[in-house]
């Protein structure tokens, strides 16, 4: 009993942290403050979905899901790329709304507010990750590559480019490098994680509505990245764990699940306001949110 | 009627100001002329506690209104008129001057007063209802000087009053400078334009590097000290 | 057919230019999105819920004391942006912190009320009236005439009031506000006050006319987010005549979609008009918007 417990609480870390770096690699390091995170995360949960739904192998669901968010997220960059501060964070959000609106009413495809049951736990190599203890494994893996893979991105030239653009636009591009492209695919490589974390989330539950993708699940990872502080991965990282665990003991404590949900919200709505007060650069953090 | 005394002030961490000592006597017009970021502004600002005064006196009337809040300051009889023609754009040009008696609880006092600075200046009654921004440059610097009149100062402080304003308009302004300080309203005006400044001033003194450098009358301007100032070297 | 959609969009621009407006009044003076005004709306709501559907107080003393409830609340949100103003913290951050109050005050209404959907009941049976053609509601009848005079009011309190011109004064030049003794702080408060109280009439109109549930603040606050996004963020005018475009196309739109894209509508203009043109349309400020 404890044991799955345990397990499911590690994977929502798994699935998280792949959320919160993502969105680490758009706010922390490149300075794209991006509201609609939440949006790719839906648009992979979805793909992925209707693919398995329609007898498509899981690698496929999974890889188009991170390139349909990708493509998404490159999209959504042309017309923000001039944006900044709060018009930027406005319009990210204007853009989650919209795909929210569209996962609700688009019934021919998304069966709108009844959502998509019976999504198939994934198969792998011929192996079936049915279990949650493999499921586990799986989302463990992922993430960590996914850590490792953006690590590798912040720490080289293209990383240091993007603080750089982060830091001061108008120098960076000065000094000759195309700002625009550059934060165009810091925004594309976000959502491509975002959207896997989507296809993880959707072949984990078995089951998506467009409830699952609305502004509340992004003050969490908001809540997340800024503890962490704004361009560590280190912290974001530790603090994925504390956050995903804090709540955890209200079970305990003999809440009925539907006083749990709205009290974890609590506790994370509490703790970003305490945070961007008192300390707003995070715990790790080398930035401030400008 | 105001004595600084040793005034170190500045902003948060930025001591601009090292220490300047500073007189204005009842009824005169005192020059302050300098480079850039001399503290001039900062200096006016520092008496309107919109900065940070770290150290010294600041006099008013044998009253010691260092670090004294804003709405304060207007009732002891400063006034104070910021750099930059800066007007209520989107407010008519009656409801700037409203917006400058604000602190007035006396409705009588405010409707004489109005009607004093329409006689003063008389462009200002024909645009009464008229937004601010659809006045020119100088036709905001005076109002906004009259703004401060609303406040029946004693004491008016006016940073760069010719900024950004063509000769003509400076005369006029400054013309209008002189005819306030008639009317028996001491002044402290800051500027850049140390020529005209210093021609309308009783005294003048000159800020270089956060402190007082010299001061004097209208012979001020011939020193030979004032090149280095400006321009650098010893 | 015309007309019924012009009665429909005119209820519906109504309560959004009564969200618009409150919203815009703070936004004018603080200079930062107030997103937690939903958040008051619906906590008012449910207020007046509690009030009057739970413990049964008199109706008019419910209202009453909900609108009072919510100034109350938006004040105590001011309270708390007093916080980070005094760090001299971004209008981002300030925009985060509104999401999080926003989150805060839902989630709380979750666990005090639960998710399901609340009716006040206090209007029993809605009777509609014929009027050239169209079908309206007493309640809409009310809702519509009561958000005009209400804006009226509003509109002649930030002409004509000493503390209006004040206010106007502020989102006009802080800096200068200040030297003539104007205490921005205290003007905040008073934008929190009285926008706050419209969002309270807003929120108990609302509630009569529909169900209660608990996201019904976001959904309101994006409506009249929107509305003033068309009108020019920071011109009180422009929201609320943004809001009325907005119930306009949003009633006309679903003649020709389905119904369920109602919403989406309001979120695509949102959308576009952040990307393309967030000064708005109808930029009723008079003079260059000084950023």
């Amino acid at each position: 009993m404890i044991e799955a417990y345990l397990i499911h609480l590690i994977i929502l870390i798994g699935i998280y942290l792949i959320l919160a770096i993502s969105l680490q690699l758009a706010m922390g390091f490149s300075g794209l403050l991006n509201l609609g995170h939440i949006a790719f995360y839906c648009i992979g949960a979805y793909v992925s979905a209707l693919l398995a739904l329609n007898g498509f192998p899981f690698w496929l669901c999974f890889l188009a899901a991170g390139i349909l968010a990708m493509i998404f997220g490159f999209l959504l960059s042309i017309p923000t790329n001039k944006l900044k501060g709060d018009y930027l964070a406005l319009a990210t959000l204007g853009f989650s709304f919209v795909v929210y609106a569209i996962a609700l009413n688009w019934a021919s495809l998304t069966r709108g507010p009844l959502g998509l049951p019976g999504i198939p736990k994934p198969v792998l190599f011929g192996i079936s990750f049915s279990d949650n203890f493999s499921f586990l494994v799986l989302t463990l893996v992922i993430a960590l590559i996914s850590f490792l893979i953006i690590k590798k991105i912040v720490s080289s030239p293209f990383g240091k480019a993007l603080e750089a653009t982060r830091d001061d636009e108008l120098a960076t591009r000065v000094l000759g490098k195309n700002t625009f492209k550059l934060k165009s695919m810091a925004l594309a490589i976000s959502a491509f994680f975002a959207g896997v974390a989507g296809s993880l989330y959707a072949h984990y539950i078995t089951f998506i509505d467009p409830s699952s993708f609305t502004l509340l699940q992004l003050i969490p990872v908001l809540c997340i990245v800024i503890i962490g502080g704004l361009a560590s991965l280190k912290g974001t990282a530790i603090a994925t764990i504390i956050l995903v665990l804090l709540p955890e003991p209200l079970r305990f404590i003999g809440f009925p699940s539907s006083i749990v949900g709205p009290a974890r919200q609590i506790i994370y709505a509490l703790i970003l306001l305490l945070i961007l007060i008192y300390r707003p650069k995070g715990f790790f953090g080398k930035v401030e949110l400008e | 009627m105001l004595k600084i005394k040793n005034l170190k002030a500045g902003y948060e961490e930025q001591e601009i100001l090292h220490g300047v000592d500073l007189e204005v006597k009842a009824g005169e017009i005192v020059a302050i002329i300098g480079p850039n970021g001399s503290g001039k502004s900062t200096f006016l600002k520092s008496i309107f506690n919109l900065c940070d005064v770290f150290s010294g006196k600041i006099i008013f009337k044998d009253k010691n209104i260092t670090r004294m809040p804003t709405h304060e300051l207007i009732y002891e009889g400063i006034s104070y008129v910021p750099q930059g023609r800066q007007v209520f754009s989107d407010l008519t040009v009656k409801e700037n001057l409203e917006m400058g008696a604000f602190i007035m609880e006396n409705h009588e006092l405010l409707r004489r007063n109005i009607r004093d600075v329409f006689e003063k200046f008389p462009f200002l009654k024909e645009k009464q209802n008229d937004y601010a921004f659809t006045l020119s440059g100088g036709q905001q610097q005076m109002l906004a000087i009259a703004r401060a009149l609303m406040q029946n100062p004693e004491l008016l402080l006016l940073d760069e009053p010719s900024l950004g304003l063509s000769p003509k308009m400076t005369k006029e302004v400054f013309d209008k400078i002189k005819a306030i300080n008639k009317e028996g309203v001491s002044i402290i005006v800051v500027e850049q334009n140390a020529k005209k400044a210093v021609e309308i001033a009783h005294r003048t003194y000159i800020f270089e590097d956060g402190k007082v450098a010299l001061s004097g009358g209208k012979e001020i301007l011939k020193n030979k000290r004032i090149k280095n100032i400006y321009f650098g070297g010893r | 057919m015309i007309t019924q959609l012009i009665v429909n969009g005119l209820i519906a621009g109504a309560i959004y230019a009564l969200v618009a407006s409150g919203f815009s009044l703070i936004y004018s003076t603080c200079k930062f999105v107030h997103f937690a005004h939903g958040a008051v709306i619906a906590f008012s709501a449910y207020f007046l819920y509690f009030l009057f559907s739970m413990l049964g107080l008199n109706f008019g003393f419910s209202v009453v004391l909900a609108i009072i409830f919510a100034s109350i609340l938006g004040y105590g949100m001011n309270l708390i942006y007093k916080q980070f103003r005094k760090r001299k913290t971004s209008s981002v951050i300030l925009l985060i912190a509104s999401f999080a109050l926003l989150i805060f005050v839902e989630s709380l209404i979750l666990i005090l009320f639960g998710a399901d959907v609340k009716t006040i009941g206090y209007i029993k049976i809605a009777r509609g009236l014929e009027v050239f053609g169209a079908i309206i509601t007493p309640l809409q009848i009310a809702i519509i005439l009561i958000s005009l005079v209400l804006l009226f009011l509003l509109f002649f309190f930030m002409k004509k009031t000493k503390i209006g011109k004040a206010m106007r004064a502020v989102s006009d030049n802080k800096d200068v506000a200040e030297v003539v003794g104007i205490s921005s702080e205290k003007i905040y408060g008073y934008s929190f006050i009285i926008g706050s109280a419209i969002a309270g009439i807003a929120a108990i109109l609302v509630g009569l006319e529909q169900n209660l549930e608990p996201m019904m603040g976001t959904n309101l606050m994006i409506k009249g987010f929107t509305g003033a996004i068309i009108g020019g963020i920071g011109s009180v005018s422009g929201a609320i005549l943004g809001s009325f475009l907005l119930g306009f196309v949003e009633n006309f739109g679903i003649w020709f979609l389905p119904s369920g894209y109602k919403d989406a509508i309001a979120f695509i203009i949102l959308f576009i008009f952040l990307l393309f043109k967030p000064k708005g349309i109808l930029g009723i400020k008079r003079s260059v918007e000084k950023e």
